[in-house]
């Protein structure tokens, strides 16, 4: 930008990420909803699957918690961004970031940051549940799992912001982003190895080589270069695919008119 | 930021340092719209929502936006903001065009918009502050003393510390008129901003809102339904009925414009016969007879009134009062829109 230096984009990180911080400690039962409901639905997974599965599943458990891990990783991050935009929409705010010198897209850019900073604290404290839960051992290391994760995590917010504009535009599409959030149960189970053109999709390569750095231990720079590069590659293809996304779609909201009418 | 270089500074000043030579200009306005329109669909079913509006609004005034319901006041102020791109026309905010250069127009203004929180309610009014003088890209270190002033100004202060969702719809309007000016802008854009206050608050924030324009050269845009606030508080009234322009200066001017619209004539109780020569001379609106003395109302111009006082008295009718009559504001709009503000 022209005329912001760089310290302002610093006080608008800390601005967002504050405000979640605050609402986070303010409403802990309520920002706890979520691990809450994870861990239940991961429960009933993972006696379901035992019950029905018996050794089969307890055999491929831990490939289980490492998807689940990142399920849950990518609906908060992905859920939260088009959330937000109808949240903020409904309460008027949408219109004051807009106004933001910093632009709308890199606002929304910082706010989802913040929120993939706590989507990593539910996540680790699902994670310890599931852990206990199954009695499952993995290997967390977090110079790896941290770097993987939120390469992986890239491509998942490219998707949100590309349905932050569909959302933007077309403004009642919660049936359409609550059936994209199971599709990335399909993207985080896919059989990158069987098919290797499904590394292109979002998700799928991260997913990949998470479970292998949580599963065997491989750290991560024992993995493959060309790997970390599919990685990064689908990572900022997916999250400026959706900018742009998200961007022509905020241009097409405001020639019609109809950004921010909710 | 640059912080002025004197102890005590007064905080809500406005920092003109961030300027560029380029654009700095004291003739320079603080709006500057041109040829702006804005239609809606095609065809026969087109709304016409702004329709080729020009108008200039130097820097530290008030101006309000009045006009009937769906007369384009909303779209035109998202039209100014960019958050609707016009079909034609230039907006420029303290000579930067909010649609070539909108992140560098931005940094100059604010706007709150009609029938929304437009805050956090799950942060403090304080918070609140802070929130949006950092998205706006200030240190919100740097402006604290602003916003304790702020929070002064719009006795805020028993309500700083206190999430805006607990506090009452008076407070949170004014929190939220606040927070537009929590960093250092040339120009804010208020819709309705007094919609569901009471008496008291609204007084409260006219007062204040004045007080910003005169001391802060902080230029106020507001829309309203409500006539007094218009009249009380803007220095000029623009006008706007099917998306055009229809009036645009003082409220003074506007009155008076059609001052002395009639006049109030008091007489001794007059027969039926001289009534109906009055009647032929000059359309009389009403007549009222209170006791020995009659009223009459007439809405005409000083030369017919003359013409009924000679009738008068060639009827030997000696004037016991003459009133003009003044249009009130509301009048005045009603006249020029036909409708309802």
């Amino acid at each position: 930008m022209a005329s912001m230096p760089l310290g302002g984009y610093g006080h608008l990180f800390v601005a967002v990420l504050r405000r979640e911080l605050l609402v986070f400690v303010r409403y802990p039962v309520d920002a706890m909803g979520a691990v809450v409901v994870h861990s239940i639905i991961f429960a009933i997974l993972f006696v379901g699957g035992t019950a029905v599965a018996g050794g089969a599943f307890a055999d491929s458990l831990d490939a289980v918690v490492v998807g689940y891990f990142l399920w849950m990783l990518a609906t908060t991050a992905y859920m939260t961004i088009a959330e937000d935009i109808q949240a903020e929409a409904r309460w008027g705010t949408l219109e004051r970031h807009f106004v933001s010198p910093f632009g709308f897209a890199n606002v929304l850019f910082a706010k989802s940051v913040a929120k993939l900073v706590l989507a990593f604290v539910y996540a680790a404290l699902l994670l310890v549940v599931m852990l206990a839960v199954t009695g499952t051992r993995l290997h967390v290391d977090v110079l790896t799992i941290v770097p993987l994760a939120v390469a992986t995590l890239l491509s998942v917010l490219g998707v949100g912001f590309a349905m932050a504009g569909v959302t933007v535009l077309y403004k009642s599409v919660s049936n359409w982003t609550g059936l994209l959030q199971f599709g990335f149960v399909g993207l985080v189970a896919a059989p990158a190895l069987e098919w290797e053109w499904t590394v292109l999709l979002p998700l799928v390569q991260g997913s990949h080589l998470l479970q292998r750095a949580m599963r065997d231990g491989i750290r991560l720079w024992e993995l493959p270069p060309s790997s970390l590069a599919i990685l990064v590659v689908t990572a900022v293809g997916y999250l400026a695919l959706g900018y742009l996304v998200f961007q022509r779609s905020q241009k097409r909201a405001r020639r019609l008119g109809v950004l921010g009418d909710y | 930021m640059v912080p002025p270089p004197q102890a005590a500074p007064v905080p809500l000043e406005r920092d003109r340092s961030n300027r560029t030579a380029a654009t700095d200009s004291s003739a320079r306005p603080a709006v500057r719209v041109t040829n702006l329109s804005k239609r809606f669909g095609d065809g026969p079913d087109a709304v016409v929502a702004v329709d080729d509006v020009s108008f200039e609004i130097p820097s530290g005034s008030i101006v309000g936006l009045l006009g009937p319901n769906g007369a384009g006041k909303t779209t035109l102020i998202k039209c100014l903001l960019g958050l609707v791109v016009p079909d034609s026309g230039r907006v420029e905010i303290d000579g930067v065009s909010v649609h070539d250069a909108p992140r560098r127009a931005y940094g100059r203004v604010e706007a709150m918009m009609e029938g929304a929180r437009n805050l956090y309610w799950r942060l403090t009014v304080r918070e609140n502050l802070r929130y949006f003088a950092s998205i706006a890209g200030e240190d919100p270190d740097t402006v604290a003393d602003r916003h304790e002033d702020l929070i002064d100004r719009f006795g805020l202060t028993e309500y700083a510390d206190t999430q805006v969702r607990n506090v009452s719809r008076g407070v949170k309007q004014r929190a939220a008129i606040a927070s537009t000016l929590a960093h250092d802008v040339a120009v804010t854009f208020l819709d309705e901003p007094t919609l569901g206050l009471d008496v008291e608050s609204s007084l409260t924030l006219r007062n204040e809102l004045r007080t910003l324009a005169s001391e802060a050269d902080v230029t106020v845009v507001l829309s309203s339904h409500d006539m007094d606030v218009i009249e009380d508080v803007c220095d000029r009234v623009i006008v706007i009925d099917d998306g055009a322009v229809v009036a645009d200066d003082t409220v003074e001017n506007l009155v008076g414009a059609l001052e002395v619209t009639g006049y109030r004539i008091t007489v001794g109780r007059l027969d039926e016969r001289t009534l109906e020569r009055l009647d032929a001379t000059v359309p009389i609106d009403e007549i009222t007879h209170v006791g020995d003395r009659t009223r009459l109302e007439l809405s005409t111009d000083s030369r017919e009134f003359y013409r009924l006082v000679a009738v008068l008295e060639s009827e030997d009718v000696r004037l016991s009062a003459v009133e003009t009559l003044t249009p009130a504001f509301e009048d005045v709009f009603v006249r020029l829109t036909g409708g309802d503000p």
